[in-house]
């Protein structure tokens, strides 16, 4: 009996391995490649043992604007979800205990717009920030992402501040707390896991967003999923040494945040309404 | 003085009324507990206290001075919750001390009183501890704590001590009567539980549907109670209460039950009433009938409680609850029963308003 359970482990930790090699040879892929030369990446087949180097991040950070394309990128996606959460906690703190006519629907609202295919949405938002003179400017790029955050951060936080008791902003209030003390040092603390979790979901988001930055951005404001386009071709061909090395720093933020971040994203992401969306 | 005086005071939620012209007075320096079944509205008579919620209609007065304006932060009353609600991120210091830092006291400054107030609850030890450090009933004590530490002269518990065993009840029962003497402050606590408010209070106040149905010292409000709803719910086990009717203002009938009435006043009119008996008045199979009312019974339960029998009887499909000694009967088991009642045992109430009309004589 004992030997079968054990038997039916082993196999399903050896499925899930492969399954998680799968997906993760093309990262491996592009990793590998940020540290051969071009011949190595085109090599046929793939060397998995070779000579690293890093001339192709010293070629990478000798660029002109690539520094600039990691500023914009760190700048936009950063203050934007800071913009977003701490509107969002407001927002959640509201609908949670003030409960204002149509919750229900304003929530389902706010989930809604999220679904909205983002080329629906697209044409109609650079005409308007065209006529408001935001494109390619930083205030318009933040703006824009800010809303697309907001919506799912209040879903997100909403549930956390449901989460507390409302006994707390109570004795809070009748020991002489005001409504900003119940929020930033009674609630936050305790949402605090949360607050982590909408950060790095939405910052994720934003930092991989392709569309808007291509069509509302512009020289000033590039960011670097569109400097994968605009720089992927040199000397009439793909310059797959700037695509690997672009790639591998392109995924540091996000994953040192994760591990940064990682006990309170996984409180995050099994409490309050979070459980049932990721 | 009263420590807090309601006037009319009328509060609803949504066209419901949760609060009907309420009535209340307490006084002040007293143990007062507001006791009521679930949902009779204790929570929204504290919340109106406290000004988490503004009356509809009324007047509200805490120590002479009219609070209608009066946020909740300015009544200065110390609260404890009925949930703990200790803060996680503070510690055990931190969560007694917290009413006073909001006041503006400074650290340093609070080191004294939250030692002493810590002594006095012996959590001296749990200080430096987070709240999820502690135990349930370590807990409660914090909470407390924290709601007697501000120095003020109306604390309000709001069940406190539900979900705790009993024994660490018990324990709290002394402590929080001990503090109230020392503080000498007004003590309002609520609960649902019987016990608790016959064991606590110096006077009772009896919340039901919204309305205070009668006050008074615990000991006349157990023995003289002046509301059905009093009768029924202050004891344990609740009281028997069950329809009769009353003949010509002098002779009342029930289920087999027939017996002369003591008006208590000149206000007996004929009609339906509300019969009431505590189960500790039921005698079954008396050895000694002289005087007592007689009935056949059915016993359908008997649970043995250690020193007494909790016996559940049907006269004429009438439920009744009886609580009579363990050693005072042998052998008994579901079956026929005689029932034995004192007359003067049996109180009467009137059907339509609850009040007390008089009692039975032999």
């Amino acid at each position: 009996m004992n030997r079968a359970r054990g038997w039916r482990k082993t196999a399903y930790h050896v499925l899930l391995w492969v399954i998680a090699l799968i997906f993760f040879a093309p990262i491996l892929w592009i990793i590998m490649g940020a540290f051969k030369t071009t011949d190595g990446i085109l090599a046929v087949p793939p060397q998995f043992v070779f000579v690293p180097t890093l001339d192709n991040f010293v070629d990478l950070f000798n660029r002109p604007n690539v520094l600039r394309y990691l500023g914009n990128s760190i700048l936009m996606s950063s203050a934007s979800v800071g913009i977003a959460i701490v509107v969002a906690f407001l927002a959640a703190y509201a609908f949670s205990r003030f409960k204002p006519r149509g919750t229900s629907f304003l929530m389902f609202m706010l989930l809604s717009i999220r679904m909205v295919p983002a080329v629906a949405v697209v044409i109609p938002v650079s005409l308007m920030y065209s006529a408001l003179q935001w494109k390619d400017t930083y205030f318009g790029m933040i703006m824009i992402y800010a809303m697309f955050s907001i919506p799912f951060s209040v879903w997100i936080l909403k549930g956390f501040v449901d989460g507390v008791s409302q006994r707390y902003d109570e004795t809070a209030l009748i020991n002489g707390g005001s409504r900003w003390h119940i929020i930033f040092r009674v609630i936050l603390p305790q949402v605090a896991p949360g607050l982590v979790a909408a950060f790095i979901f939405n910052l994720i988001f934003v930092w991989n967003e392709f569309l808007f930055s291509l069509i509302l951005g512009g020289r000033d404001t590039t960011s670097i999923p569109v400097s994968f386009s605009t720089d992927l071709y040199s000397d009439g061909g793909v310059d797959w040494t700037f695509t690997a090395s672009m790639a591998t720093v392109y995924m540091i933020p996000p994953i040192l945040s994760i591990l940064f971040f990682q006990k309170y994203l996984l409180v995050g992401m099994t409490f309050g309404t979070v459980r049932g969306e990721v | 003085m009263l420590a807090v005086e309601f006037r009319n005071v009328t509060k609803k939620f949504k066209q419901v009324v949760i609060a009907q012209e309420m009535n209340l007075r307490i006084r002040e320096g007293r143990f007062s507990v507001i006791f009521g079944a679930p949902g009779a509205g204790k929570s929204t008579l504290l919340r109106l206290i406290t000004g988490l919620d503004k009356p509809d209609q009324g007047e509200i007065f805490l120590r002479g001075v009219d609070v209608g304006k009066v946020s909740a932060a300015d009544r200065n009353i110390g609260y404890v919750p009925q949930s703990f609600a200790l803060y996680p991120h503070y510690s055990v210091f931190d969560n007694i001390a917290y009413p006073l830092r909001l006041m503006g006291v400074r650290k340093q400054d609070c080191v004294p009183v939250v030692e002493q107030v810590a002594r006095q609850l012996q959590i001296t030890h749990l200080l430096k501890k987070k709240p999820d450090q502690c135990s349930g009933g370590e807990k409660q004590r914090v909470a407390i704590a924290r709601g007697i530490v501000k120095d003020t002269k109306i604390f309000i518990l709001d069940d406190p001590l539900t979900g705790l065993d009993f024994k660490l009840r018990e324990r709290l029962f002394d402590d929080l009567r001990q503090m109230r003497e020392d503080l000498g402050a007004t003590f309002i606590y609520t609960t649902s539980d019987p016990l608790e408010s016959l064991i606590l209070a110096e006077d009772i106040h009896v919340l039901d549907a919204g309305k205070i149905v009668e006050s008074g010292e615990t000991d006349a409000l157990y023995a003289h109670p002046q509301h059905v709803r009093t009768m029924e719910l202050l004891g344990f086990p609740n009281t028997n209460v069950f329809p009769g009717t009353l003949d010509d203002g002098t002779r009342v009938a029930s289920q087999g039950l027939r017996f002369a009435l003591a008006a208590s006043g000149s206000a007996a009119k004929a009609g339906d009433v509300r019969i009431a008996v505590r189960p500790q008045n039921i005698r079954i199979n008396p050895e000694f009938r002289d005087g007592l009312l007689v009935v056949p019974a059915d016993v359908t339960l008997v649970e043995d409680l250690g020193g007494e029998l909790h016996v559940y009887l049907e006269v004429e499909k009438t439920p009744l609850e009886a609580l009579i000694p363990n050693a005072g009967i042998e052998s008994l088991t579901e079956g026929k029963a005689t029932i034995g009642i004192q007359p003067g045992d049996l109180k009467v109430y009137s059907a339509s308003t609850g009040q007390f009309i008089g009692q039975g004589v032999a």
